[in-house]
């Protein structure tokens, strides 16, 4: 096992490709049936890049995930918490993430998840609505996270970058084509999705990753606040 | 420190927004849940009830095809007696000690419990639903109201979606083989066991199960936005058309 690209990620080889994993910030968590190793006295935590968009880009080998030891990050869409358990790993004890989601029925996990660490806050709001939750961020945060299916994500996803994001921050956006046209190809709701993101002034496009084969007609956009 | 308050806030007002999520639609559709997963276990069991009792009694399972009535009369009466009642002279079955059957009998006393469970949870079902959607149930039933609720998710969504797709809920199979291969298309979902569509003839199915569910449609909105009782007037008219 050696560390990547990337703040507490490391890689090892295996039969296909690499597995991935995070160096566990909080010890004997386990949350989701993952595979854990220990080295070292140090327990690192398997991810699984199909069950995790941020960690499929990481696979497919994208330049920049904002996201290091100590980064205060704002997630928007967490569900279960899965990725979040990763990025709270990432970040360590000094950084700070805040989740949110609007279905009551995933953030009741999520208050679980929460409780066991320190540096994971939950709640439950829809971020169609920023100011509904702006009182829970009190300086601006260095990496936006956002995963949610909705139509109009690519807004909402602008709309909380303006607000929450401090310059020379990154923003990382996974685009679900499907959920918004599902009559389109994928390839061109990409597009629009680009211009979209290429055509707001406060943030630039640093680099972007098709997600596939982990996760089908997906894309994750990395932008930076100017 | 700032964010150990601000997290402290965020777990506070989290379960407080929870806790005020639950409502009646949640408890609706957990309670027609369950009665599915009641229904589809207590299937299962009395199959196997069935299969083994026969190695002792034979007779009876083939001649008691209601599984509650099979149930109870297997608790009830002694082998003895339903022969007699079968007015049979020679059974199939073996003479196993009591030791062996007992097993059985405890596997017919839990089958027994899940149908009670099932006819209370039926009598919950219609309280609740009597105040969540008073109209909808009056037409359609409680069951058949709970499980349209079930599909949409809440009585919000069920007041805003269209008529057709109450028609198809529960069809979906059916619909989206008609969509992608040009099969029939169905014509109707959970609605189907509408005393009035079950007991229609064919060639009216299809007619009756768009008036139905335009009148679903109607009280299902009646119901969200809390107007005057319609239900049974509803009722009433698709009777007089159909019945």
């Amino acid at each position: 096992m050696k560390p990547a690209r990337f703040d507490n990620i490391y890689e090892e080889k295996a039969k296909k490709g690499m597995k991935l994993f995070t160096k566990s910030a909080y010890e004997d968590f386990r949350g989701f049936e993952e595979a854990i190793i220990t080295k070292d006295d140090q327990q690192y935590r398997e991810v699984d890049p199909e069950r995790s968009k941020l960690f499929a880009a990481v696979a497919k080998g994208i330049s920049q995930i904002g996201i290091r030891e100590g980064s205060s990050v704002l997630y928007l869409g967490a569900s279960h918490g899965y990725t979040a358990s990763y990025c709270s790993d990432i970040i360590g004890k000094q950084g700070k993430i805040l989740c949110v989601d609007v279905a009551p029925r995933v953030v009741r996990d999520l208050v679980f998840l929460c409780e066991k660490r320190d540096n994971m806050a939950p709640l439950l709001a829809d971020c169609r609505q920023p100011e509904t939750y702006k009182e829970f961020i009190s300086e601006n945060v260095d990496v936006v996270f956002q995963d949610i299916a909705q139509r109009d994500q690519v807004s909402i996803f602008l709309k909380n970058c303006d607000q929450f994001l401090k310059q020379g921050g990154f923003g990382l956006l996974a685009v679900k084509a499907r959920s918004i046209d599902v009559t389109k190809k994928p390839a061109l709701v990409f597009k629009q999705a680009y211009q979209e993101l290429d055509k707001a002034r406060s943030t630039v496009i640093v680099d972007k990753r098709e997600l596939a084969p982990y996760e089908k007609d997906h894309v994750l956009f990395v932008v930076k606040k100017r | 420190m700032e964010w150990q308050r601000l997290r402290e806030k965020a777990f506070t007002t989290t379960k407080e927004a929870l806790a005020a999520s639950v409502n009646d639609n949640h408890l609706i559709i957990q309670a027609v849940a369950s009665m599915e997963d009641l229904d589809r276990t207590s299937n299962t069991l009395i199959k196997r009830l069935r299969e083994w009792y026969s190695l002792y009694g034979p007779e009876f399972s083939h001649a008691v095809t209601d599984n509650e009535a099979f149930t109870r009369r297997v608790l009830e009466k002694s082998k003895q007696e339903q022969l007699q009642e079968l007015q049979c002279k020679q059974s199939m079955g073996a003479d196993l000690q009591e030791q062996d059957v007992q097993e059985m009998l405890a596997l017919a006393g839990m089958i027994r419990a899940m149908h009670e469970e099932r006819a209370r949870l039926e009598r919950y079902l219609e309280t609740i639903m009597q105040r969540h959607c008073p109209n909808i149930t009056a037409i359609a039933g409680p069951t058949i109201a709970a499980r349209l609720l079930q599909e949409a998710g809440s009585l919000r969504q069920l007041a805003i979606i269209q008529a057709s797709t109450i028609q198809m809920y529960g069809a979906e199979k059916a619909l989206f083989r008609h969509l992608k291969t040009g099969a029939k298309p169905p014509k109707h979902g959970h609605i189907i066991n509408h005393p009035l569509i079950a007991k229609a003839q064919a060639k009216d199915k299809g007619k009756i199960a768009r008036a139905l569910a335009d009148k679903l449609s109607i009280a299902a909105k009646v119901d969200y936005f809390k107007g005057d009782p319609i239900g049974d007037e509803l009722r009433k008219a698709l009777e007089e058309r159909f019945g």
